[in-house]
Formats: structure tokens, sequence, C-alpha cells
């Protein structure tokens, strides 16, 4: 498959499971190593990246999880200051605060900073999840099934966030079996069958989806 | 009205500071919390360690005090006294002394009067009793002939041994296979304590690279997000590494501070009795032996700790 996302655009990535879709943002994030082809992130070659530089790009792509993945240890600001602060040792603490509290204010947590994860519901978790994927400002932001563990309302809200954030000039990809976000936000859709793409839809131009058409 | 910017450098030192204290924060702080957490499955690395460099430290003083007393025994052992017969005449000793100082093989010579005989037979257990039983010196004259090589010492028995100023009847003082026995016991002693100590070190390693492997695992989630946040490798790894190096550095100290009581014990004791049977254990060298104990087990620690993460941690 050939594929670039550019800045600024949300792209949905579909597919049946068992299509591909976790296995491309793995890729992407160089949790696994291409036996052949290329993966260019932002300059990087992550397909040819040394073990001990995979840091360097996984600093320019945030990650958001269907099960959110935060520190139980840590508050939801913690949470959010580690990524800054492991990511760039330079950040005070001062400033890792000042900054995750300002990522969490962007995602409607302002006044939960304090809270631990089992203190917050779903929804609450996987924006702190977002908040923290994004507070150090990566030119690249994955999502894997975002929404699967979300209700509705909470899975809308999720995507007027991810919405805003590609609207700042980062580029989205979100990988989701939600079809009915996915129509209705009429985004660029790439399809996966069987690990090939199968079908790249431009925003505003969805139509029927692919994989739905052949199943 | 175009606002005007104004970016000033951050201070360096600022910087330098940060950057410490999210190290410390990170690596060394994180390592001792984890260290506490996790004491329960630490504690047979702990102790296996412990036990390990306790052994080392006593047996390498064991090893130096044997070193030391076969140095002194190859010392003894290529001193040769050739004894005088009493009816010797100046010139026959004159003539022998000569023949052995030529020698290339000999480094000195020195004459032992019988007087002087007497006087250093006081000095060794048992003898003083031979003196006083009789009114006479029953110490013969001798000429005290060290050797440059130890091995050369039966060559120049040999030599000497039917000269006309010699004592016909016990000629030298060498006894023949003496010194290599004294070799070989020491030998064999060394290669018990070494083999000893490789496989107890053996055990010690292979039971702190588990104990950390199960830290490794109990932390995998943790580990994961830190992984996946952009976290560098030395971040990931360094705390267990740290971890690692709590353990031995502890077990260090424990050991190191019992040997050094051993040998303080031993030294304040027997001061006498000690000297004799472990020549060269000073307070000095027992300080020296807990330091090396101490690096030993911070090394260890944190060298089997680097192994299992090497193992068991992926990037």
């Amino acid at each position: 498959m050939h594929l670039a996302l550019q800045p600024g655009e949300l792209t949905f990535l579909v597919g049946p499971s068992g299509a591909g879709k976790t296995t491309l943002l793995k890729l992407i994030n160089r949790e696994i190593r291409p036996t052949r082809g290329e993966v260019w992130v932002d300059g990087i070659a992550a397909h040819a990246l040394k073990a001990s530089r995979v840091a360097d790009l996984r600093r320019r792509v945030g990650v958001v999880f269907q099960d959110y993945k935060l520190l139980p240890r840590l508050t939801a600001m913690e949470n959010v200051a580690l990524a800054l602060q492991v990511g760039d040792l330079r950040v005070s603490d001062q400033e890792a605060s000042e900054r995750a509290l300002d990522a969490l204010d962007a995602v409607g947590l302002g006044d939960r900073g304090g809270a631990f994860p089992h203190q917050l519901s779903g929804g609450q978790q996987q924006r702190v999840a977002l908040a923290r994927a994004v507070a150090a400002q990566p030119p690249l932001l994955i999502a894997d099934e975002p929404t699967g563990n979300l209700d509705l309302e909470t899975s809308w809200e999720m995507m007027d966030l991810f919405g805003d954030i590609a609207a700042f000039g980062t580029a989205v990809l979100i990988a989701t079996h939600n079809v009915e976000i996915v129509k209705r936000l009429q985004r660029r859709v790439i399809t996966l069958v069987h690990g090939r793409l199968v079908r790249d839809q431009p925003a505003g131009q969805t139509g029927r989806l692919a994989w739905l058409a052949s199943s | 009205m175009a606002g005007i910017v104004v970016k000033g450098r951050f201070p360096r030192r600022r910087i330098v500071q940060t950057v410490a204290v999210n190290v410390f924060r990170y690596l060394f702080r994180g390592a001792a919390r984890n260290w506490f957490r996790n004491m329960g499955s630490t504690a047979p690395a702990l102790g296996s360690m412990t036990l390990l460099l306790l052994l080392s430290g006593l047996i390498g003083l064991s090893g130096l005090a044997l070193y030391n007393l076969e140095k002194v025994e190859a010392g003894q052992a290529s001193l040769l006294h050739v004894y005088i017969k009493d009816g010797a005449t100046t010139t026959d000793v004159d003539v022998l002394w000569d023949r052995l100082a030529r020698d290339p093989r000999v480094a000195t010579v020195y004459y032992t009067t019988k007087a002087e005989a007497l006087k250093r037979a006081q000095h060794i257990p048992g003898l003083p009793q031979i003196a006083s039983a009789t009114d006479a010196n029953p110490f013969p004259a001798s000429l005290d002939v060290q050797a440059k090589n130890i091995d050369d010492v039966a060559a120049i028995d040999t030599m000497v041994r039917n000269d006309i100023a010699v004592d016909p009847a016990y000629p030298t003082s060498y006894d023949q296979g003496a010194y290599q026995r004294i070799q070989a016991v020491l030998f064999g002693v060394g290669v018990a304590g070494l083999a000893f100590l490789v496989l107890l070190g053996f055990v010690a390693v292979t039971v702190t690279m588990n104990s950390i492997r199960a830290a490794i695992h109990s932390r995998r989630d943790e580990v994961t997000i830190m992984q996946l946040v952009g976290a560098p490798r030395w971040m990931v790894r360094g705390p267990f590494v740290v971890e690692g190096a709590i353990t031995g550095g502890l077990a260090g100290a424990a050991a190191g501070l019992v040997t050094f009581a051993l040998a303080m014990t031993g030294i304040t004791a027997g001061a006498a009795t000690f000297a004799q049977f472990a020549p060269g254990i000073t307070v000095a060298v027992a300080a020296i032996a807990a330091t090396i104990v101490l690096a030993a087990g911070l090394g260890l620690g944190s060298g089997s700790s680097l192994i299992s993460v090497r193992r068991h941690l992926e990037s």
C-alpha cells in the first residue's frame, strides 16, 4: 500500500477485523518493524530506525488507545506531565504542570487534574489520554479504536476533540469500527481489507464504505 | 499596535538543574520507590548476594593471608643454613664462604656464629628448653645462604654438603619437597575457594536476574506506557539497573561490614596469634577489603540487572 497523511488532515482507517488497521498504526509508531517497505514520519525513517532511536520517533507521534493506558498511580495531570518530561528532560515541573493543565483544559478536564484514573469515567480517562497524546504537540496523532469503550454521546465529544486537534495542523489517523461516525463526519476514509489498501476516499466523498459494500 | 516579543535565552544553569532533577526523579527516586514496593521478591536476591559477598570477603582475606604466608615460606625455603662442623678451621670456612659468594645462584652469604645461633634459637618455640638443658651451646655456627631462586636451593645443597668445613652429620637445613608440599596445599585451597566463589556467584547472579525479571513482568504495563509516550531507552531500563544496584549495594554494605567486623575481632582479640596465621591482615587491609566487597556488590547487582533487562525488556 502507498499512503500519505497531510498536516491538518483527519483520516479514518476502516476495515473488517483482521484487516491490518492496528498493525498499520503499530508500524507507524514502530511498535513493530516492517519486514519490507518504508514508513516515514515527519522526516524520520521509522522502518530503518535503530531500537535506541525509537523514542525520537514516538515523541513525534501522539497515541490514543481504546484502553486509555494511563498510569494508575499518577493523577490525570501527572500522566500528562510525565509524557512532556520523558520526551524532554529540560521541561521543569512547573512548566510541565502548566502545560498539562492547559492540555486538560483543552479537552474539558481542567478541573479534574488532581483525579486519579480510577476516579474518572471512561470518557474522561480517554480525554486524559488524548491530552497526554497532544500535550507535546506532535505532528501526527494516531488513535486505535478511541471510542471503542465509550457511549455514543462521549464518542461524539471525542470526535469533536480530534477535529479540533486536526484543525490546529496535526495529522490525525483514527482506526475505528464506528461506521456512524465515519459516515457523518465525511472525512478522508482509508479502507483496508486483508492488509491491502482497497480504497482511499477523500473528505466529503465518502459515500458507501468499501469494506461494508464488500462484506 | 504591533507587539514586541523578546525571546530571552533560558539560563543554562536552570536547564542543567531541571535536567538533573528530572533524571534523579525518573532514574533514582523511581527505582528506590519500586525497590521498596518489590522488597518481597527482592529478598532472596538480597540474601544470596549478601552471603556470596560475605564469603568472597572472607575468602579474599584468607587468600591474602595465605599468599603472604606462602611468601614467608618461600623466603624461608630459599634460605639455606649450611652448618659448620665444630672443628672446622677458619681457612676452610673462608674457602667455603668465597665459593658460595662467587656462585651466581647465590644472593647473599651471612656467617652466623654459635652465639648468634643460640640467641636466635631462644626465640623459636621449643628450642629454649634444649638450649638450657646443657651448659654447652648445642647450636652450630652456620653460613646462611640466600638463594636468588628457590629452585636452586637443592643444587647449592648438593654442592656444599660434602665440603670439609660442613658438619657431616647434619650438613644443611634443606628439606627436600617441603616447600613444594606447601605450594601444592595452598594451590589446592586457592582452586577450591575460587570454584566455590564461582558457583556462589552464579547462584547470586541468577537469583538477582530472576528478581529483576519478576519486577519487569509486574510492571510491564507501566514499561509499555513509558515506551509509548517516548521515554528514551535509558529511562525505561535505568530504574531496573538502579534497583539491582540498590540490592547489590545493600548486600555489599552488609557483607563488607561483617567482613570488617570479623577481621577486626581477629586482629584485636588474638593479636600475636592472628598475625602469625594471617600475616598481612591489618586494619587498613580489612577496610580496603570491606570497600571492595561494597563495590563488588554494586557491580554485581547492577550488572546482573543489566543482563536481565537486556534479555527480558524489548525496546
